[in-house]
Parts: structure tokens; C-alpha cells; sequence
């Protein structure tokens, strides 16, 4: 088990958000944890894909850790 | 009474004196080969039919009991029903060994799948109830509790798995994948709570 308390990248038990037309991480954040501020969280996990946290596309897998 | 009588009484006892002492020999190679039959299965006997191997010693008690009296007959007469329980006990013990052994090799397989899945499903409610215990507000569907649930959980979880991996790693097989099968149940049923399965 990891120690970092973050999921790897590959763990299918993760989560996934598939991006709709007019989200951001806040709101995704908002949805998954109660609270917008805790995008970072989202944006952390997915540096992947994402390189902007005000950039993200419809049709994006998201993990959400 | 006549010495003649006495002659043939005396007679008559040698006989019988002479008779047991024919049937002492095979009486106690009977017996040993008994013991010794069991003695090869008793291990085994007492993992996988002890009740029956009680039985079998109570047998073999009485008749090293009428051996002990001298009474070679009724141990002749007892050791074939002697023998074919302790053939019967080590069929009995020898299938619930192939039955254990079939098992352990079942358990092994089902091993594998849970000792990567379960860490992963761990490590996922892990992060998501260190995040949610960050949040000003809880998402819809879940409350204090339900969180608080989750961490006591967690901490149930990783004892019960430490204890599935131990179980795993001595052998027992059947013992770690029941633990890990009980903590992969758990951690469905929080991953629910959690609105982490979609």
C-alpha cells in the first residue's frame, strides 16, 4: 500500500470523471469532495494529461484521487 | 479321585496351556502390526479424522487389553475388525487430506488477484478520506459519519490485511484469502458510502 496516500496512476479503483461541456476542476471538485478549493487534489493526479487546471476538455478522463 | 483322572486332567490343561501358548505369538504379531499400521497414519489421522482415531485407539486399547490377560483368542478373534478400521480411518484421512490439499491449491490461485487488488482499493479510499477530511463541506450523499465510518475502516482494513499477508506468506492460504476476501468486502462497501463508484 502506498504511503503517500495518493493513488498510482494505473489503480483501477480510482475514481473517473469523464469531462462535460462547462466543468472546471472547481466545480469538479465541488461535485467529488464538497469543496472547490480542493481542485489542486485533481489537478495533482492528472499532471499526465493536464497542464493547466483552467484547461481541461470534454471528453477527458479524470482520476479523482 | 483316581490317579488316573488326575492324569488326564493334567493332561487335558497341558493341552490348553500349550494351545494359548500357540496363539500368543501371532496374538502379539497381530497386535504390533496393528499398532504399527497406525502409527503410520496417525498424524494425519489426528489433522484430518481425529473423532475417528479415537475410536480406532479405543479399539486397539481393548484388544492390547485381552492381550494383556492372556486372552489370545479374543485378540485373534478382534484384530481383523481392528484392521479394517484403521484401513477405513486412513481412506477417511487420506480423501480429507486430498480435499484440504485441493483447497489450499484453490485458495492459492485466489491469492494472487486479491494480494494486488486489495492495496489498490485501500490506497484509493485511503487518499479520497485524506482529501475529504481536508473539505470545508462533504459531498452530497455523505456525511460526518459516514466518513468517520470510513477511517475506522481503513484502520480495520490494513490490520486485517497485515494479517491476510502474513497468513499468505506462512502458507495458509485458505486463512489469507478469507481475510482478504472479508477486507475487499469492506472496502466495496466504503467505496459506496464514499460515492466512489459511479
Amino acid at each position: 500500500m502506498a504511503d503517500d496516500k495518493t493513488p498510482a496512476a494505473d489503480n483501477p479503483y480510482t475514481q473517473i470523471h469523464v469531462v462535460q461541456s462547462g466543468d472546471t476542476l472547481s466545480k469538479i471538485a465541488q461535485k467529488y469532495y464538497g469543496d472547490a478549493s480542493l481542485y489542486p487534489k485533481i489537478f495533482q493526479a492528472n499532471r499526465d494529461v493536464l497542464s493547466d487546471p483552467n484547461k481541461i476538455s470534454p471528453g477527458q478522463k479524470l482520476r479523482i484521487p | 479321585m483316581k490317579k488316573s483322572s488326575l492324569w488326564v486332567l493334567a493332561t487335558l490343561a497341558a493341552v490348553f496351556i500349550i494351545g494359548c501358548q500357540n496363539q500368543r505369538a501371532p496374538a502379539e504379531q497381530a497386535v504390533a502390526s496393528a499398532e504399527s499400521a497406525l502409527t503410520n497414519i496417525r498424524d494425519m489421522a489426528q489433522r484430518y479424522a481425529p473423532d475417528q482415531l479415537q475410536a480406532v485407539d479405543a479399539q486397539l486399547n481393548g484388544v492390547k487389553d485381552s492381550l494383556a490377560k492372556g486372552d489370545y483368542k479374543g485378540v485373534l478373534a478382534a484384530v481383523p475388525a481392528l484392521n479394517t478400521a484403521i484401513g477405513n480411518l486412513k481412506d477417511t484421512a487420506t480423501a480429507k487430506q486430498e480435499e484440504a490439499q485441493a483447497a489450499s491449491a484453490k485458495a492459492k490461485d485466489a491469492w494472487g488477484p486479491l494480494s494486488s487488488d486489495v492495496p489498490k482499493m485501500v490506497d484509493a479510499i485511503s487518499s479520497r478520506v485524506d482529501i475529504l477530511s481536508k473539505s470545508h463541506h462533504l459531498p452530497k450523499g455523505v456525511t460526518k459519519d459516514t466518513l468517520a465510518a470510513a477511517k475506522s475502516g481503513l484502520d480495520s482494513m490494513k490490520s486485517t490485511w497485515s494479517d491476510a499477508s502474513n497468513a499468505a506468506t506462512s502458507g495458509d492460504y485458505t486463512s489469507a484469502v478469507s481475510k482478504a476476501q472479508a477486507v475487499k468486502d469492506q472496502a466495496s462497501q466504503i467505496m459506496q458510502s464514499l460515492g466512489m463508484k459511479s
